[in-house]
Order: C-alpha cells, then structure tokens, then sequence
C-alpha cells in the first residue's frame, strides 16, 4: 500500500506536478511565443523602419539631383509602408506623369507656333494701312453707260486702275497698250475673265466723255471700264489715289491743252486696299507676273472673290 | 494750225459733246511727223525746236509742216519740250554715271596703294 500509495502519490505528484507544470508551460510558451513574435515583430518593423525612412530619404536626395525614377521607387516598394505608398499614389503612375509632360509640351509649343502666326498675321495687315502708302478710298463717278460708280463696285476682285486722258500725246497709250497686253496675260493664267477688273479714270472730264472714252479704250481693250464723272467728282478720286491733278476748272471742251498726270496703275486687293503700284518701268511680263502672285496668295489664303 | 485733217468744221466733237481725241492711226501718223522732224534737227544740231523755232523753220520747213498738220498745237509743243527734257536728262545721268566711275576709280587706286 505505502508503495502503490507512495506510487499513487508520486504519480499523482507527478501528473499533479505535470498537470501543474504542463499549462504553465504551455502557458509560459505560448505567452514567450506570443512575446517574442511581439518582439521579432517590433525588431523586424524597427528594423526596418529607419530603412524606409532611408529609402525615403534616398528618393528624395536622387529626385532633388533630377535622377528621379518612379521605376526604382516601385521595386524597392517591398514593406508595407512602401506598398501602402505607392498605392496611395493612385492613378499617378510613371505612364501619367509621361503623357501629362508629353501633352504640356505639346501645348506648349503649339501655342508658341501659333502665336508666332497670328503675330505674322497681325503686322500683314497692320502694314497694310501703315506701311504702305495709303492710295485709294471713296469715290462716286459714272460708268460709261451713265450708271454709278463707286468704290464699292471693286471689291471682290483684282482692279488695276489707271488715271489718263484720251487726248494724251504718247506715254497714255502706250501704258494702254500695255494694260491690254496684261488684261490678257492675267486672264490666260487664271482662266477666269471676271476676276481682274482693269478701271481708266479719266483725268480730264470736260472733253473726255462717255462716248468719246467709249471710242478710245475699245482701241486698247474692250475690258478696260472708263469712268468719268465731274470736274469735282474726279478731283476728288485723284486726291484719293494720290494722282497729281492740274486740269484747269474752267476748261472748254474744245480747247486744246494737255493735262499733267500720274503714270503709274494702281493694283488694288479685292478688300480695296492698294497692294502695288505699276509703273513705266514694268513691261507687260513683270507687272502681270507681280499680279498673278498676288492673285495666288489671295486664293491660297481662300479669302473671297466675286467671280459673278 | 491744229488739228488739219479733223479741225474742219465739228468732225473732232463727239455728239455727247466731248472732244474726240486722236485716235491710233492719227496718233501713229502724228509720231511719224515728229520722228521725221526731230530727225532733221538732229541733222542740223538743233536742240530747241522752240528757242531755235526760226532755224527749224527755216532748215526743216518740209518736215515741220508735216509735223504740225499731223498733230495739235499742244502736241506740237509738248514734243518739242519733252526733246529738250529728254536731252537733258540724259546728259545729267551720263555725268553721273562718269563721276561715279571716276570716284570708283580714284577710291581703287587710293585703295591699292593702302593695302
């Protein structure tokens, strides 16, 4: 007895003291277990947490040098702060940032082109009225059928106007001769018979009547339109288009006397605005080859023509 | 004088009542006149048809005739001017011309000799 008791005892001391021991131990394992993770987990982030500052210090530094790459960030984004900082970066990726710089200077250029071309554009027409000399404007004169004529009518085309008088002793019809011979040069080469509209402006009213103009010009060119108008009236478009003016006021239509006048033609845009002036030294090649260019850059810049 | 072959009676007014000018076969027949006339003054060293009028006259009465019959009275005159205009003018650009070249050539020399 004393033994199985002593036994008994000593097995049940021993379970008691296993017993004891074992959720003690277990206890005790499970509680350093829990600990050390705790720990190893608190070394591992303390660890590596000056590494990340580290990393983030690096990033800065390598961005601050403008060696900045996003790609590099990315690989090296293994902890949790890192992933957690990427990802909160959201839709700004190395691919937007690419395109949104791309796109910028893009723009920018374009605006820089752009503006450059409308500046361009800008002092073209700015020297349209203040480069050049300012030659032309309003007038009221009569056609040769006796119908108005103003400055209106010659918008919308290319006029070529010359001031004359039918009793001009020798530089007028040779410079009328000329104007046919460009009257058809510019209508062979744009194949278009309204878009050119050559205007003789009498200078000299008294004597230069419709019918007697009528007679004259069909001898140069049955496209040339004479206008004529009164003594005021034609005063009045010479002063306009800048053309020296000395018909005496009282003249009578049968008296003989010449008149003094400008010799040159006046090209003038399909806006009114004169572009270039023609003179004695352009033969009928240059003056109508100057004509066309100007006809061309008219219609590439597909501004309007009356082609009625 | 004047307009011979039209001035007779109103065949130089038009019926609106203006004046009928020269047309290409009368302006071509009035150049000749002056070609022809202005040729006889060369002949004779006659600049001036107007200052030396009575020596034209006098020299070249055929051609002046026919000139005149041939153009209007302001014509006539403004050819004559227009001789004497042209003449000059051309004498002042021909003396440009040879001052230029002289001054040219006075700079080359000065030029050669410095270099």
């Amino acid at each position: 007895m004393p033994s199985s008791k002593l036994a008994t005892g000593l097995f049940s001391r021993a379970t008691r003291h296993l017993s004891d021991i074992g959720p003690i131990r277990s206890q005790n394992i499970l509680s350093s277990l829990r600990i050390t993770t705790q720990s190893q987990c608190r070394a591992y982030t303390q660890s590596q947490r000056p590494r990340c500052t580290q990393n983030i210090q690096n990033m800065l530094s390598a961005r601050s040098c403008n060696q900045f790459s996003t790609s590099a960030f990315r690989a090296k984004g293994r902890t949790m702060g890192q992933i957690k900082q990427r990802n909160s970066t959201g839709p700004f990726s190395w691919k937007a940032a690419l395109l949104f710089i791309l796109t910028g200077a893009g723009m920018v250029i374009y605006f820089r082109v752009e503006k450059a071309r409308l500046e361009r554009k800008r002092i073209a027409e700015m020297s349209k009225g203040v480069g050049k000399p300012k030659v032309g404007g309003p007038f009221v004169l009569k056609d040769l059928d006796g119908k108005e004529f103003t400055a209106e009518d010659l918008k919308g085309k290319y006029s070529f106007v010359y001031f004359g008088f039918t009793h001009c002793p020798d530089i007028c019809p040779d410079e009328l001769d000329k104007m046919a011979e460009i009257i058809e040069k510019v209508k062979e080469s744009t194949k278009d018979e309204k878009l050119f509209l050559p205007v003789f402006i009498t200078c000299d009213p008294a004597r230069d009547t419709p019918e007697v103009l009528r007679a004259y010009l069909q001898e140069f060119h049955p496209g040339i339109v004479g206008l004529t108008g009164t003594y005021e009236q034609v005063k009045n478009v010479c002063k306009q288009y800048r053309v020296y003016f000395s018909t005496p006021r009282d003249a009578k239509p049968g008296e003989d006397y010449l008149v003094d006048h400008s010799i040159y033609f006046y090209l003038m845009d399909p806006d009114n605005d004169f572009v270039e002036c023609i003179g004695r030294q352009d033969t009928p090649e240059s003056a109508s080859k100057v004509i066309l260019e100007h006809i061309n850059d008219w219609k590439r810049e597909g501004r309007p023509l009356k082609t009625e | 004088m004047g307009w011979l072959p039209w001035s007779s009676g109103d065949s130089n007014k038009a019926s609106d009542g203006g004046r009928i000018a020269p047309d290409r076969t009368s302006r071509a027949r009035c150049w000749e006149g002056r070609d022809a006339f202005f040729s006889c003054l060369d002949r004779n060293d006659i600049l001036d048809g107007i200052k030396d009028d009575k020596e034209a006259r006098r020299k070249c009465a055929k051609e002046v005739q026919e000139f005149e019959a041939a153009c209007s009275q302001t014509w006539v005159k403004y050819f004559k001017e227009k001789r004497v205009m042209e003449y000059n003018r051309d004498k002042t650009i021909e003396r440009i011309k040879k001052e230029d070249a002289d001054k040219m050539k006075e700079l080359k020399t000065q030029g050669w000799k410095s270099s």
